[in-house]
């Protein structure tokens, strides 16, 4: 854990596409307070954007009608949000229990030395971002790394280069 | 009275109050439970866990205090040595990353976990590692400063931003000991109640910009008063403190609990004016614009009175029940008439529906039990001719533009008897000063038709002459509060019945009907 509760504000308003406007508009639906909103539609944000901002945050309480303190309070616990901008390829590598057992700190470390960057970072050219995360629930498989949501299972460092070559 | 059960507390059996949770009903027959979240304005959270107790009919091994009602024949364990095990780990905790820094923070003297630690921990530190480093001195607005290290993340501040401000502009973010209190980045505190979070506070995490590093909580003197910002009349206590050599100055007013007229709480700016009862105040008297001594201002404001052909009295809204009624009297007894002119007093659309009231003075209600008239033409006709106006603590600056005021003064000297030196003290022929409200004891009427008393709290090293004890030796009858109140007591009838000398700390409700009644 680390303090996430810098936010990063972009200077522009921020909105809904249209996609994700008739998904938000079909979600509110589903529950009974408007404030249950506040995870699906940082979800949204997620989607749209990549990660989320001062603004979407403040767009988000505005579209619910609760405080934007509220907002800021579940996006700073959760740490599947992402609160800065990701590389365009985001890998994450699971480091709970089974993969830490089966090897994830050789995939991590074969990880910073080919892409340059630690765990947390992203790649100056904006290619690639790195992040350790916690179990991803395919422990039968691990260790497991997802990259850009995919998931890739019983990983070493050979298929991670097979891997690697095609993303490159 | 509230129904009363019985229940045992560590064997012995005690009565308490039916209805209340553990924490309340044991703390009025003075059973401590330490708590940190639990507020009985905010409700029970339940997130410090200090307050776990034991009960013995087969509950869970151990409850939250904020969260259980008193129930009859109920056995409740606080001394147990797993409770106390429970209160020192607790408290271990909350020390974890807490900079020990009471030397220089404000809340020291009041703060609950230093006074927890004393009483249920008091054990060496047994950390070895960094502690985590978090923000410090933050600007939330509103005069707020947060120091994110202190706090014990007990959401007293946040839940009062939600539940009764309903502004929420506090969250607590991340998580583990990461998690802070921060406001949403460009949004800070904005409501006119925000202060309130500096007392809710149970330690020295949120502090007030204008009190911090002022004074040490020990040294201040907590004097009950009511607060003469509007005419809610919220009960507050007056800080203040006699350093060595110097004279007795107020440094905060906090509010007092009265359920019956302000809870908790009270509106910032009523707390700030406190500031009025110490600076700009009129201390010495004047004639012709020249100091003066009292006994020939006195003398001075006798000949006036008996030089002229016609007098006009103007009286405060602010004036307690007492000094309206001996002003009263004053102005038959001289053939003067009274006005209670002081529309300035008003700011239309100011008020709110929860404290703060239109009406900035404490006692208009007064006027209409003694039917004083407040109204412009009363007080046009009252100084129409008049070749003297005394002013009895009115600021008529507030009223009057300033060529509207010229022009009544062009006609009438001006004799001002006044605590705060204002426009009207400085162009009057002759200025009495008397003691102001923290320094005087008399009765108010609030918006709401309760009447409450308030103290002397604070006494000067010069003090000055009540108000009352001045309007008595320039020709009043009486003399002190209490023969004004045995002349209350005679003359209005909806005051025959209570005890003036005796009204109960939540105050007397006079109802709507009964003022309205004496009024026509």
């Amino acid at each position: 854990m680390s303090d996430r509760s810098q936010l990063i504000e972009t200077g522009k308003p921020f909105a809904f596409d249209a996609q994700r406007d008739a998904e938000f508009e079909r979600l509110v639906k589903r529950y009974p307070t408007r404030e249950s909103m506040i995870l699906p539609s940082l979800w949204l944000v997620q989607e749209q954007e990549g990660w989320i901002s001062a603004e979407a945050m403040a767009y988000i309480a505005d579209r619910i009608g609760t405080f934007p303190s509220m907002v800021y309070e579940a996006a700073t616990f959760y740490t599947m949000y992402n609160l800065q901008p990701k590389g365009k390829t985001h890998i994450c590598v699971c480091r709970t229990l089974s993969c830490y057992l089966l090897g994830k700190q050789e995939i991590v470390d074969y990880l910073k030395q080919e892409l340059g960057i630690k765990p947390g970072e992203v790649s100056a050219d904006g290619q690639f971002s790195l992040e350790e995360v916690e179990c991803l629930g395919h422990c039968g498989t691990a260790p497991v790394v997802q990259v850009n949501g995919e998931f890739y299972e019983d990983m070493n460092v050979a298929k991670l280069k097979e891997l690697l070559a095609t993303l490159k | 009275m509230a129904e009363k059960v019985k229940l045992f507390v560590n064997g012995q059996e005690v009565e308490v109050e039916a209805g209340k949770n553990l924490i309340d009903a044991f703390g009025a027959v003075g059973i401590e439970i330490p708590h940190l979240c639990y507020h009985p304005a905010l409700g029970a959270d339940g997130n410090c866990r200090m307050c776990l107790v034991g009960i013995e009919d087969g509950r869970p091994p151990l409850v939250p205090a904020c969260k259980t009602k008193v129930a009859e024949g109920m056995k409740v364990q606080l001394d147990a040595e797993k409770i106390k095990k429970i209160q020192r780990d607790i408290m271990e905790l909350e020390l974890i990353n807490h900079p020990i820094d009471c030397p220089i923070c404000d809340q020291a003297g009041e703060c609950k976990l230093q006074d927890y630690y004393m009483r249920y921990d008091g054990k060496p530190s047994r950390m070895t590692v960094k502690p985590v480093l978090k923000a410090k001195k933050m600007d939330f607005g509103c005069d707020v400063v947060h120091d994110q290290e202190r706090c014990v993340l007990c959401a007293r501040c946040v839940r009062f931003t939600r539940l009764v401000t309903k502004t929420g502009e506090l969250g607590i973010v991340n998580r583990t000991d990461y998690a802070r209190v921060n406001i949403f980045p460009g949004r800070p505190l904005n409501n006119r109640y925000a202060l309130n979070v500096v007392d809710l506070c149970p330690v020295g995490a949120m502090t007030s910009r204008d009190f911090r590093f002022k004074q040490r909580a020990w040294f201040l003197t907590k004097s009950p008063s009511i607060c003469q910002g509007c005419s809610k009349g919220c009960n507050i206590f007056i800080d203040h403190n006699r350093e060595k050599y110097k004279d007795d100055v107020i440094y905060r007013f906090r509010p007092r609990l009265n359920e019956k007229v302000n809870g908790y709480f009270m509106c910032d700016e009523g707390r700030m004016t406190y500031k009025q009862e110490n600076d700009n105040r009129l201390i010495a008297p004047q004639v012709n614009g020249r100091e003066a001594g009292f006994a020939e201002a006195i003398e001075a404001v006798r000949r006036a009175i008996s030089g002229a052909t016609k007098t006009a009295v103007l009286v405060s809204p602010n004036a307690s029940l007492e000094q309206i009624f001996s002003i009263r009297q004053f102005a038959a007894s001289i053939n003067a008439a009274l006005s209670g002119y002081s529309d300035g007093y008003i700011k239309a659309g100011d008020g709110d529906d929860f404290l703060i009231q239109d009406d900035k003075s404490a006692n208009r209600a007064a006027f209409t039990l003694l039917n004083i008239d407040d109204s412009k033409a009363g007080f046009d006709a009252a100084i129409n001719g008049a070749d003297l106006l005394i002013n009895f603590q009115n600021d008529l600056g507030r009223s009057l533009a300033e060529d509207q005021l010229a022009s009544v003064l062009a006609n009438a000297k001006l004799i001002a008897i006044s605590s705060a030196a204002t426009g009207c003290t400085a162009k009057s022929a002759v200025a009495v000063p008397v003691a102001s409200y923290s320094e005087d004891s008399g009765s108010l009427i609030n918006c709401d038709g309760r009447l409450q008393r308030y103290e002397i709290a604070v006494a000067k090293n010069q003090p000055l002459k009540s108000l009352i004890e001045v309007t008595n030796l320039i020709g009043g009858e009486i003399a002190n509060n209490q023969e004004a109140r045995a002349g209350l007591q005679a003359a209005v009838a909806v005051l025959k019945d209570i005890d003036l000398e005796q009204i109960p700390a939540e105050g007397i409700a006079l109802t709507e009907s009964e003022v309205a009644h004496v009024a026509a």
